[in-house]
This record gives C-alpha cells, structure tokens and sequence, in this order.
C-alpha cells in the first residue's frame, strides 16, 4: 500500500474519522489498531516479525528495568543487564541481519568458493530497518537509564508500528515520539491544515521533480554512449530524483502524522546548503544519522578498546593525530553500516565507505585548511567561501552518486568520463517525456526546472530561519488557501502519466 | 460563533477543490467513444450486447449482424477490455437493462498479460454513471492506483491535455452530445452502435506486429476468476453467455501456430467444462470465413470495414441463424 495510493489515502481518511470519534483516552488504541491493519493489509506473514521484534525488545527492556529497581548489587546488576541488552540486540538485528544480508552473504561465499550454496527465499518485511532500529534504539535507552522501559505492551506496539512512519521512517526516538503517540489529541484547525499543506507538499516532490527526475535519469543511464553529453546531468538528476521521493515521502509522513496530532522528528533540513559532509549527514536522512551517531558512534569511539586504542595512537602520533585516526576509524565503520544498511550490495557498502573516507580526510586536513585560509584572508563566515564549501559538499556528494545510482564500477567510471569529456545539452531533446514522446520533452524539463526552482526557493527562505508556518500566519487566509489549492492541481497537470513509482526509501 | 465560521470555511474550501476538480475533468478530458457506448448501453434496450477487445470491437457490427432477426445490439468491446472491465460492464448494464444474450470476444493474448495499473481503468470508469457497479469496479481496480488515476482523469492525456479538442469537448459535455461525427478519425469511423470501422490498408502498409504468445503457465489468475464470474452472472440473471474468437489472418495463424494450438486447446476445454458454447473462427469454423490478409489492415487481426461487415452476417447466421428461422 503505497503512500500515494488511494488504498492508503482512503485508509487514512477512515482511520482519522474514527480516531476524532471516540473518546480521546481511546486514540492510542485506534492508532494501534489502524496501524496493524495496514501492517496486515501489506503482508500478512511480515507481521509476525513486527510482533518478534516488538515482543523481544518490550520483554528485554522491561526485564533490564526490573532489575535496576530489584536493588541487587550493583555489579552484578550491571552484567546481567549487559547480557541481557546483547540479548535483544543480538535476537532483534539478528532477524534483520538474516533477512536482509544473509543472500549478500552467500552470493558472495559462492563468488570467493566457486561454490553454488543455493539462495534462501527469504521474506523481506517492510520497513524492517526502520522498525529495528527504532527498536534497538529504545532497547538501548531503557539499559542506559535515558527512559523508562514501558509497562503497558499495547502502548509499546503502538510506538514500533506507527503505520505513517512505519514504511520509510523517520525512525523515532520512544523519548520524543511514545507520548504523543499514548496523548489525548483534540482536532485542531491548524493541525489540520499544516498537514494538509505538508502532504501537497510532500505530493509535490515526489510527485513533480522526483519523477520528471526519474524519466530523464533513466534514460541516461540506460543507455550511457547515446546520451553521453548529458552523462552529468543523469547524475544530478538521480540526485534530484532521490532527494524528491525521499524527502516528499517524509513530508507526505509528517503531514499524515500531524492529522493525527503527532509531530513526527523532521528527516531533512535543506541538505545542499551543507558545508561539508559531516554538515550534510546532520541535514540529509537526520534520523539515521542521529541514531548512528548515539548509538554507534559514541558507544563505540568511547569504548574500552577504542579508548585505549586512542591512548596508544596519541602517544605515537601526537594527540591531535591519534586523536583523528579513532574518530576517522569510528566514523568508517558508521559510514560503512549506513551503507549496507541501504542494501545490501557493494555498491551501498562503497559508497558509505566513501563518506567516511572523506569525512576522515577532512578530519586530517582541518589544520591545513585553517592555515590556508588564514594566509588567504578567507573568513569562514563569509558568503563567498560559504557558498564555495557548499558547491565542494555537492559535488562530493554526487561524485559518491555515481557509484550508487549505477550496476557496476565499471559503468560509474563510464558516466564520470563522459560526465567531464562530452557535453551536448541538447541531447535531452531526444529523450522521451512518455506518451507524448518527444514533442513535450522541452515543456517537461521546464516544469522539472521550474519545480527545482520553487523548491529552492523555500529551501534558501528555511536556510535563513523564516518559517513556512510562521510565514503563511502573515498570508490571507483566502491566499493561502489559494497557492495550496494550485499546487495540489498542479501535481495531476504537470507530473508525468505513470502509476507513481514506489518510494526509494520504502525498499529499506 | 468562531467554530461556525471555520466550518463554513473549511466547507467552501472542500467546495472550491471539487470545483476545480470538475472544471479541470470537463475539460481537459476528452469525449471517447466509450462514453457514447456506455451512455448507450445504460439508456437503451439492447438484447444482444458484445464484449472483448479490439478485435470485436472492428470485427463485429452489431446491425450487420442481427439483419433479419428484429433484434438490437450494442459492441461494448475495446481494445485493453480485460474480463474485469467485461465483469464490471456487465454489472452496470443489469443495474439498467437485461440483454438476452452476451457475446464474449475473447483474444488469446489477453489472459496471459495483466491489465496496467492506472489510467488503464479510467476508459471505463470515467464514463460509468453513478451505481453500484461503479463502486464495486472502484474497489476491485482502483485501490491499488495512485490517487490521481480517479480523481484527475485527464492526467492521461499528460501536458499535451488534448487542448484542441476542448471547445467541442465542453460543448458535447455540455449538451448532453452524443453524436458520432465528433469520433469520426482518418483511419477509423465510429458507429453509433459500438462498431469502429476500419478504412482499408493494403498489406505493405501494415504496422509492425509483435504477438503476445500464449502458453497455459503464463495464464494470469485473475483474468480467468473474472471471466469465471462474467460467466456466471450471466446464467445468474439468465442471459445467454456465448463465446468466440475472430478470424485471424491464415499467414499469422501458420506463423504461430504452436501458441495459437495452445491457446484454443485451452479455451475449448475450459469452455466445455463451463457449458459455454464457444464459436472459434481459427480451428473449428475456420472455413465459415476468408482468412486473406486482404480482409484486415495489420497482422493483429483487425479487419477492415467491408470484410467486418460480411463477417458479421456470417456470425450472425451462425450464431442466431436458427432463432430467426
């Protein structure tokens, strides 16, 4: 069930009747019913492993809890929560990590063996990576003491099955989001309306940019020689396309979240205005970034061997160096799991790997930087170096999406050659813009440019702190209304006639 | 005081997008011939109505074809009709009439491919009035599609919208226009009583052809429960339900021949065992009727105007030949 399906939209409809229905100490439980129905609707035998990492993570917190308040002695309280943590761990990304990599695993014991370990047909739940890691993350909350475990195992299930969040996150915090989810929420005017406008908005991204994006990027992609002069703009397309479906569906999300009277975590904060990569992953997909960096960054860089490790380097290296040489290594090794948790494929694990690499280098180069900005009398607040580094981070960035938007390495050095050795703009006249084929295609890229432009437009109002809520209290209500109303027809007149692609992010 | 005002807003709001709505469809979606098929078929007694694809829609004319016998009839068939748009069809024609007799077209190709999610439905959809048929057709099809497939149907006709026809589409809409000159094209003439007409081709213009070959693995579940459900709503509601097969040119018949043998092989003995009769121009009758390139203009099978016509009064001597005596 698709986020922009009618199944979901009516779905949705019904569920918020219902909800605004009854007594509002018995919202939680409409959620939660509405939220397995959709679950069940989706797949009947993926709910089952909602439920084991539900249960495993419910039981594993609640046992942890119990003995911290038992008042056994502290040490031995320590270990048996320490094993009982790894448990959970261990039993709910286990279950992700067997279905989702265990193929990856034998595709490549065959590749190395020579061998034909046959493949498993395994089910892939969706939004098996997001549920876990809400999970794990709340599982580790409860054992660091930062929450409470939760007693009431209905009110828990609601906050691991939340069915808007549940296909492409964001993945929640149980600090932030467990008690909106169990509050009483009255229908409020405004909410409704921000929701509304977010999900136009939402519909809008996807819908317009993302997929004018995508008929363009495919056809480049596909077929490399002909449309070489173009090579570059398939890769910014693909960015385009990528950025438009994940960050509308995150909007379409948020927005059905907010009828309800939620206010889901935001998952982009205008990504490409970032000043360098580590800037870019606390703007780009921030929930996943946030979570690695709570839940694996710091546990890690903090842990007894990297402490040591860091000892060791600082007494060889100096303490600034040794001091580098962990955080880079910590940093790779998230990089590395945010890639695999994409997919799992070479590609993914390459391109996370890229970003800690040039994360670390970075690192390394900080002083270097300083010195040459000093001696060239660059301010760092300055328009011009700030708009320097911002051009530097996108194209890190898209130099990394040519490894990721294509089937082998060879192919990606293909596009980065033709990218810097051919340039015919022109060749985009060719392509075909769909049922109309090509007598459309300069209308099509227009409404992709205007699109582009509008949502940049934001973007820059956003960057500067103006916001679009605050920004639309100063509007007539009747203008408002009006821009809304045109952007929502603008989305059946001017996206291409397709069934809308699914969203990139709900594959993970 | 406060409260009642915002409703009222939010009501004139909810107002104003239904309006715009509509606005948009009257005019930006264009008039097809299956508005006038259906407008036809919901408002007139038909006793015999035909189903299936575009084979039937320009090989068999309704009137050429009931000559002689007093009785009327409608072509429902169009080209991308699946079972289920002939179930939901079906349906909608019982809500305001009772045929005698359903003739099912039936093209191989069709029940080893799934039907395309989407604007695929709305040919039909769009044009279905108000019932419970609608609603049924909704929930079986249009669940699954994005959500502009029913709410913005001209979102088919993307960016080009069909902007030179939108005079005489809001005039037709309008009016309550049904006349046929609006569908009149260059290689094709639509009648009145559902049968397309088409102009003559000679054989070296014929387009490419591509056949979608039949196998009985590849026979899609759903297509076969609609056409089990079609069936049995006709004996349901005693209607008589009959089926066939046009005539296909004898070269792609020699051509393909193993897929073909595969496929009337099937239909015969799933027929049989429905109690269906089942009319196949290519194996059983293939002599009741010329198999010449000559009598089509492509490879597909589309016969042209004057060959349609005669075939016609052959499937009707055939088919209601002993009624009339």
């Amino acid at each position: 069930m698709a986020l922009t399906s009618n199944m979901f939209f009516l779905f949705t409809i019904v569920g918020l009747c219902i909800y605004y229905t009854v007594p509002v100490r018995m919202q939680w439980m409409v959620l939660l019913v509405c939220s397995y129905c959709y679950y069940i609707l989706v797949s009947v035998p993926a709910v089952f492993f909602l439920i084991f990492s539900t249960a495993v993570t419910y039981g594993c917190a609640l046992w942890i809890h119990r003995i911290r308040l038992s008042g056994q002695n502290e040490k031995k309280s320590a270990g048996k929560r320490k094993r009982i943590v790894a448990l959970g761990l261990f039993l709910n990304i286990g279950m992700l990590g067997f279905l989702k990599y265990f193929n990856f695993f034998i595709e490549n014991v065959n590749r190395i063996s020579g061998g034909h370990i046959s493949f498993l047909h395994l089910l892939l739940p969706l939004g098996i990576s997001y549920y876990t890691f809400q999970t794990a993350g709340y599982l580790l909350d409860v054992y660091w003491g930062r929450v409470p475990a939760e007693s009431n195992p209905l009110k828990y299930a609601l906050f691991v099955s939340f069915f808007p969040q549940l296909v492409q996150g964001p993945i929640g915090r149980y600090g932030r989001l467990a008690a909106q989810l169990t509050a009483e929420h009255k229908l409020e005017f405004s909410r409704i309306k921000y929701g509304l406008e977010r999900i136009v908005w939402g519909l809008f991204k996807k819908m317009i940019v993302s997929e004018w994006a995508s008929i363009y990027r495919e056809a480049i992609f596909a077929q490399p020689e002909q449309y070489s002069g173009i090579a570059i703009f398939g890769v910014l397309l693909y960015t385009v396309e990528l950025y438009g479906d994940f960050a509308g569906g995150i909007d379409i999300v948020i927005g059905i979240a907010a009828l309800f009277g939620i206010t889901l975590d935001e998952n982009f904060r205008q990504p490409f205005f970032a000043v360098s990569i580590s800037d870019f992953w606390t703007r780009w997909h921030i929930s996943l970034g946030s979570w690695m960096k709570d839940y694996v960054f710091y546990p890690l860089t903090l842990s007894g061997f990297m402490v040591k490790c860091q000892k060791k380097a600082k007494a060889r290296l100096g303490r600034k160096k040794g001091r580098f040489i962990t955080i880079a290594f910590s940093n790779l090794v998230v990089f590395v799991l945010v890639g695999l948790w994409h997919g799992p494929s070479w590609n993914n694990i390459g391109w996370g790997f890229y970003n800690g690499v040039i994360i670390a280098i970075s690192g390394f180069l900080t002083d270097v930087y300083q010195t040459w900005k000093k001696k060239l009398h660059i301010q760092d607040q300055s328009r011009g170096y700030r708009l320097f580094m911002m051009m530097r981070t996108f194209a890190l960035f898209n130099i990394g999406q040519y490894f990721d938007c294509v089937d082998s390495f060879g192919q990606a050095l293909q596009m980065i050659r033709y990218s810097f050795t051919c340039f015919q703009p022109s060749q985009f006249l060719l392509i075909s813009s769909g049922k109309t084929g090509t007598a459309y295609t300069p209308y099509a890229l227009l409404i992709l440019g205007i699109g582009c432009l509008l949502w940049l437009a934001v973007s820059i109002l956003k960057e500067r702190g103006i916001k679009m809520e605050e920004l639309f209290t100063k509007v007539p209500p009747a203008l408002e209304f009006a821009g809304f109303l045109l952007l929502f027809l603008c989305i059946p007149l001017f996206s291409p006639m397709s069934v809308a692609r699914g969203f990139i992010y709900a594959q993970f | 005081m406060r409260n009642f005002r915002r409703t009222l807003n939010l009501v004139i709001g909810l107002l104003l997008v239904v309006f715009a709505i509509k606005g948009l469809d009257l005019a930006l979606y264009p008039c097809t011939f299956v508005r006038n098929d259906i407008h036809t078929v919901t408002t007139e007694q038909k006793d015999v109505i035909i189903l299936g694809t575009s084979n039937g829609m320009s090989d068999l004319d309704p009137d050429a074809m009931l000559e002689g016998t007093g009785k009327s009839g409608h072509n429902l068939c169009v080209g991308g009709e699946y079972p289920v748009d002939a179930y939901y069809l079906t349906k909608l024609i019982l809500e305001k009439q009772k045929p005698e007799t359903v003739i099912f077209e039936l093209s191989p190709g069709y029940f080893t491919t799934e039907k395309e999610k989407g604007n695929n439905y709305l040919l039909f959809y769009h044009e279905f009035p108000l019932s419970f048929a609608k609603a049924e057709y909704y929930m079986a099809t249009m669940l699954d599609c994005d959500f502009r497939s029913p709410l913005f149907a001209f979102h088919e006709y993307e960016l080009s919208f069909e902007l030179s026809k939108v005079k005489d589409t809001l005039y037709q809409k309008l009016t309550d226009n049904y006349d046929v000159s609006y569908l009149k094209g260059t290689v094709q003439e639509y009648h009145e009583n559902g049968f397309i007409e088409k102009y003559p081709v000679s054989v070296e213009n014929f387009p490419g052809y591509s056949p979608t070959l039949f196998s009985e693995d590849e026979v899609k579940k759903t297509n076969m429960e609609y056409l089990d459900r079609l069936i049995q709503l006709c004996k349901e509601n005693d209607i008589e339900f009959i089926a066939t097969t046009m005539p296909l040119s004898a070269v792609m018949l020699v051509q393909e021949e193993e897929s073909y043998r595969k496929a009337w092989d099937y239909f015969a003995e799933y027929f049989r065992m429905q109690g269906v009769t089942y009319y196949n121009f290519n194996r059983e009758y293939y002599m009741n009727f010329g198999h010449e390139l000559t009598n089509y203009v492509d490879y597909d099978g589309h016969m042209n105007g004057e060959s349609a016509r005669a075939f016609s009064k052959v499937f009707g001597e055939l088919v209601f030949g002993t009624s009339i005596l």
